[in-house]
């Protein structure tokens, strides 16, 4: 830090020469971006929140991806087709990595081997664990082989999880690996901002569009707003619900939003009374879900009363999306069939860092108590919050949360209790039928077929209710109207936005 | 001597016990560094990988064992390194710190250059206008809440009239306009809650002296007003003022975590929050271990100060 007296008048007369802070906003061959939060840390084939994911949608690409309607499309790969019951065939395009080196299929095939290592940290790791053999025939192309059928090999390879590295990369924790993306990183101030620039051998003609890019991080929600509003930046990811309204109504400002994560309950599966099904189903029938959207939402939500799929889905069923509207005698009558006609004392366990997490628990604790639970709140901060989540220290426990994608096994790490025990599935609370209808539908490729087996899993799911559904919540990105290009991806895949950045400009 | 070695060796104690309450008391509260890590974005933390980052950070050790290796390392000048994404924690406080360091200094100045003028002029003239002004103004800054008072600037000076960004922060060189306008907003909320306080210490303490026998005596002696409170009263009513902003600033330290937050501001305060969110013990330990040594040092400054406004404390 230099300061200096000398600096100090400087400044003090170049300060009124300079006029508003709107003469500072960047050039139009920057975009500034702001960030929800500066990543907690990089992770190339982790999963450490919505901010670390667009910040390596920038200069990171997998075999696939997904465009602005939400549908697999190529990306590092040109083309892609089964090979075989359990494989797929991966045509490598003419891509490079920012160093210049061609991406080949010793790449992919290395990239892969690292997320299965034991010891790896990657979000997928159990899935390329899954994994029989990638044979390399030549540098363009890859089949991989699974142990077993996976007909969601796809869209798990289009998560921004499954990214491609140069082989042999050493990774530091501070700072993301060389990809092959549409930008560059040039620089970063941790806890601050990061900036990009276009990498000119993009394999997509024409893209990115903007030669610059910062990405500044506003953890705060309201400076995020104030930070658009005044003009520092030109769109913002994680827009708060309260602020929709007002930046709808703006002629300056547009706002993209979609119903795409959701909240729910889980449940203490070992013991207790929501061991038994009856009670969890008087819970998600026991719930004024309405009061969730307008109070934990301002009303920019949804209600969510069924297995959660969107209406967009070809799984989702009209007929069964209403199954637990709220209806406080069946509660009171399953709690009582349940013997409890008196109904009970509990724990529940949400946190006071979020206020969506604490205003939904306040409705759920005030509905159950019409039924008879009585349920005492435990809102510590997040980070105590997922220790007694993942310990299952608690009765229920409200979660805010998305499947990984927009197809019903991107629910499984959600309501599969065979998986670890985990903060965002409930604890304990085993179902071999799920885990079972889950592995089948992923063993299946047919579509009918697939509907079929998750139409069973649904009525499984409705039956055992691993989760209570309450609210879908609108997901929103705000920006100046002059920018042009980017889009909310439909649904669940709303996180992975950052992709349509290469797309973005500002007109 | 003597006096300034026994001040040390006790400060080096107290940062000492300082340092070991907090190795304790960050690990003693729920919350597992390397499941937040993994936790992030809501995902399932796979057990067999918590462990495996676990041994990777050195957490599977017994405690006695992690704090010794803590306190050898402090021992060395090694703060360590961030649990969460292996940053070095020293060169990262040295990168926060002159800004929270600057942010305190600019609002001290700020709340000196209006407070102590206004407690002297207010204690001249009891019950004027300008005494009830400020009196008002004081009252309003230490009921308002900072985040309030930030949240209103960002809203009138960023939002509406659109004269300085709102929030941020840019480095001195190469843009010292941009970054005096990115300090203006939290410097001047800061300033706002300490005023009061300078203010009506400045103006008690003079009430107070001006009814001294010296004051009385140089009033007889024929010295002009300007010369008696400038010579006679300012020095001797200055003492408790140094004290409060001493004590205040030492506690600004730690406790500009809301300033920070509102305006984006990437200082110290918002790196311990940040830290004791993600469990990252290191940075805990070391943003706090370097505030105890500043508190200590403000604290040595401030008696030294003493001994210069009023030599009777040098002499004893």
């Amino acid at each position: 830090m230099q300061l200096t007296r000398r600096s100090l008048i400087a400044a003090g007369i170049a300060l009124p020469c300079l006029g508003t802070t709107r003469g500072f906003a960047a050039g139009k061959e920057t975009l500034t971006f702001g960030l929800s939060a500066y990543p907690g840390a990089f992770s190339v084939w982790g999963q450490v929140g919505t901010a670390a994911t667009t910040v390596k949608l920038m200069t990171h690409r997998g075999l696939l991806s997904f465009d602005h309607k939400g549908e697999i499309q190529p990306e590092i790969a040109e083309s892609f087709a089964r090979a075989g019951d359990a494989g797929w065939t991966f045509k490598l395009r003419d891509a490079v990595f920012h160093d210049g080196r061609p991406v080949t299929s010793a790449d992919v095939k290395w990239s892969f081997e690292q997320i299965g290592q034991d010891n790896s940290t990657a979000y997928y790791r159990a899935v390329m664990q899954g994994v029989q053999a990638i044979e390399t025939p030549d540098a363009r192309t890859v089949t991989i082989v699974m142990k077993e059928p996976l007909s969601t090999l796809p869209l798990i390879l289009a998560m921004p999880h499954m990214m491609i590295v140069p082989k042999n990369t050493v990774f530091e924790r501070s700072t993301l690996p060389m990809g092959a993306g549409p930008y560059k990183l040039v620089r970063q101030e941790r806890g601050v901002a990061l900036d990009f620039e276009r990498f000119d051998k993009f394999y997509k003609p024409g893209l990115p569009k903007m030669a610059k890019l910062r990405m500044v991080a506003y953890a705060d929600e309201t400076l995020r707003v104030s930070a658009l509003k005044s003009g520092d930046v030109d769109l913002i990811e994680y827009v708060p619900w309260q602020a929709m309204a007002e930046i709808e109504a703006d002629k300056k400002f547009k706002l993209e939003t979609t119903l795409g994560p959701f909240m729910y309950l889980t449940f203490n599966g070992q013991s207790g009374p929501f061991a038994d099904k009856r009670v969890r189903q008087a819970v998600a029938y026991g719930v004024k879900r309405d009061d969730i959207v307008k109070s934990a939402f301002f009303g920019r939500g949804g209600l969510l009363e069924g297995m959660p799929l969107a209406k967009e889905s070809p799984f989702y069923d009209p007929a069964t999306a209403n199954h637990f509207a709220f209806d406080p005698a069946k509660a009171k009558a399953l709690l009582a069939e349940a013997g409890h006609p008196n109904g009970f004392a509990c724990k529940l366990l949400s946190n006071a860092q979020y206020g969506m997490h604490r205003s939904t628990a306040e409705v759920v604790q005030q509905s159950l108590a019409a039924i008879g639970i009585q349920a005492e709140l435990n809102l510590p901060d997040y980070a105590t919050y997922t220790t007694l989540g993942n310990r299952g220290q608690y009765d229920m426990a409200v979660v805010g949360n998305t499947a990984d994608y927009n197809d019903p096994d991107g629910l499984a790490s959600l309501i599969d209790g065979t998986l670890p025990v985990s903060f965002v599935r409930s604890f304990k609370l085993d179902v071999p039928e799920i885990h079972a209808l889950l592995a089948e539908g992923r063993r299946t490729f047919e579509p009918e077929a697939r509907k079929a087996v998750y139409k069973k899993l649904e009525t499984a799911f409705l039956d055992q209710v691993p989760l209570a559904p309450l609210a879908w919540r609108e997901q929103g990105y705000a920006m100046k109207t002059a920018v042009d290009g980017f889009v909310n991806l439909p649904s669940q895949l709303t996180f992975f936005s950052g992709m349509t950045l290469e797309t973005t400009a500002i007109a | 001597m003597t006096w300034f070695l026994r001040r040390i060796g006790v400060s080096v104690i107290l940062i000492w016990i300082v340092a070991s309450i907090v190795f304790l008391a960050i690990r003693m509260v729920p919350g597992d560094p390397a499941e937040i890590l993994l936790s992030q974005g809501g995902i399932a933390p796979d057990p067999s990988l918590v462990a495996e980052i676990h041994s990777q950070l050195g957490l599977d050790k017994p405690l006695p064992v992690q704090y010794a290796d803590r306190f050898v390392g402090l021992f060395r000048g090694d703060l360590g390194e961030s649990l969460t994404d292996g940053t070095p924690v020293a060169s990262e406080i040295m990168r926060r710190l002159p800004r929270t360091l600057e942010l305190i200094a600019v609002s001290a100045l700020l709340a000196l250059i209006f407070g102590i003028p206004a407690g002297l002029i207010a204690a001249n003239h009891p019950g004027g206008w300008l005494d009830r002004l400020s009196g008002w103004m004081s009252a309003l800054g230490l009921s308002v809440p900072i985040f309030v008072v930030g949240t209103l600037l960002v809203l009138v000076f960023s939002q509406t009239l659109g004269l300085v960004p709102a929030g941020g922060y840019v480095p001195l060189w190469p843009d010292p306009a941009r970054h005096f306008m990115l300090l203006a907003m939290p410097a001047l909320t800061i300033a706002l809650g300490l005023f009061p306080i300078i203010f009506r210490m400045t103006r008690a303490s003079v009430l107070e002296v001006l009814q001294r026998d010296f004051v009385r005596t140089a009033t007889a002696k024929g010295l002009s007003h300007g010369a008696i409170m400038s010579r006679h009263v300012l020095r001797n009513a200055l003492m408790p003022v140094v004290t409060v902003l001493g004590l205040q600033l030492g506690t600004l330290l730690g406790g500009t975590v809301l300033v920070e937050y509102v305006f984006n501001f990437p200082g110290l305060s918002g790196l311990m929050v940040d830290a004791v969110n993600a469990r990252d013990y290191p940075f805990v330990e070391g943003v706090v271990l370097v505030i105890a040594i500043l508190f200590v040092l403000i604290n040595l400054g401030v008696d030294l100060i003493y001994g210069v406004l009023d030599p009777r404390v040098r002499r004893s």
